[in-house]
């Protein structure tokens, strides 16, 4: 599969060392050089410096023709632009997008867009394990990392 | 008859330089506007400045924020942001989510305009896209003689058909400009000519052309070709 992923934080640079290291096609965007020091020596894929809501910057990191595009920068908006780029324009076939704010998250959902969102997703998790602490009493120590995926 | 209508309600988000300027403006011609800005400090500055202005701190692409705006009965939103990503949210959920009739969009990147479009903004706008053609406009011909722009990019140019320039003696049915750009008058010793496809054109007439603003350097000179 040839996925781009734009973003090259904690996030985005752990999915494109992932993906890479399986054999896939990975081509990460980001705006700051540096960024790129998350990928490790190792990683083999394609890295374009740019802002990942031009046209021209995407064309370079390959999206005609990738499979998937992945938006995981820090801003809201730009992952959404960037989706829809890639979305709309360039007819990708799977986008996926990171959403923090839960509300926007379900509007641009209900657009067509396949959205996750860490804030719904962390406070699910984290009430799940305080939960199963509840559950079994007084004696439960901690997280015990039985706790699967909270949806 | 319901009397007058009501003045145009417009939501203008983002009051850096461009929206405050712009809510000044529209304000003095009786528009009734509502102007977000996230910067509390900058917000009460610019209620400092115009006074009357509806202003409220919040962030613009923030749904739950945009309902208590009364954007359910504005005639037209407008993204003034310096980032081009926030004014696409803002324009899209003011369209998607409220029913605006109208949006418009500040455009940084001048090649996200067409983008934008494909998105479902409106009316995109680029300064940088519009100074560009201005600019060029006036570098590229001596012919131009003032220039209306539209928002949309494109614009009405008025140009002085030079005495030594091919088209003079044509008739405008013969005439096709570059670019498809349109001769929609003709402004003869003074006065408006209305141009039928059997009118000729002189030298010294000048032509009011319509055409997009980053093609008038294009129509100039092959107007100005011998």
């Amino acid at each position: 599969m040839k996925v781009i992923i734009v973003g090259c934080g904690r996030v985005g640079a752990r999915l494109a060392r992932q993906l890479d290291a399986e054999g896939h096609t990975v081509a990460v965007v980001d705006q700051q050089v540096s960024a790129f020091d998350r990928l490790g020596r190792e990683f083999r894929g394609n890295m374009v410096v740019g802002n990942c809501i031009d046209e021209a910057v995407l064309r370079r990191a390959g999206i005609e023709g990738a499979d998937c595009f992945v938006s995981v920068t820090s801003g809201d908006n730009r992952n959404l632009m960037a989706a829809q780029i890639a979305q709309r324009i360039f007819k990708v076939k799977r986008v996926i997008t990171r959403l923090y704010d839960p509300i926007r998250e379900s509007v641009f959902r209900e657009m067509g867009l396949e959205t996750f969102c860490p804030t719904t997703l962390g406070a699910d998790l984290i009430r799940e394990y305080f939960l199963d602490g509840v559950n079994r009493g007084r004696n439960a120590s901690g997280v015990d990392g039985t706790v699967v995926r909270a949806s | 008859m319901s009397g007058p209508t009501d003045p145009p309600y417009v939501i203008i988000v983002g009051g850096g330089k461009v929206g405050f300027h712009l809510a000044k403006h529209l304000i003095e011609r009786d528009y009734e506007i509502t102007l977000v800005e996230k910067d509390a400090a900058r917000a009460e500055w610019i209620e400092h400045q115009l006074g009357t202005v509806s202003i409220m701190v919040g962030d613009g692409d923030e749904m739950a924020f945009l309902a208590t705006t009364g954007i359910e009965r504005a005639s037209v939103v407008i993204g003034t942001t310096g980032d081009d990503e926030d004014n696409l949210i803002v324009c899209q959920l003011a369209k998607i989510k409220f029913n605006v009739p109208r949006t418009i969009a500040r455009v940084s990147n001048p090649h996200n305009v067409a983008v934008f479009k494909a998105l479902g903004v409106d009316a995109p706008v680029s300064a940088t896209e519009l100074l560009m053609g201005l600019i060029e406009a006036e570098l590229g011909s001596e012919l131009v003689r003032g220039v209306a722009v539209k928002a949309s990019g494109t614009c009405l140019v008025d140009l002085a058909l030079p005495a030594l320039s091919g088209y003079v003696g044509k008739r405008i049915g013969e005439i096709t400009l570059p670019k498809g750009g349109i001769i929609v008058c003709i402004v003869r010793a003074g006065k408006p000519v209305v141009p039928a496809p059997e009118t000729v054109v002189e030298a010294g007439d000048e032509l009011v052309v319509f055409s997009q603003l980053l093609d008038i350097a294009a129509v100039g000179e092959a107007l100005s070709k011998s």
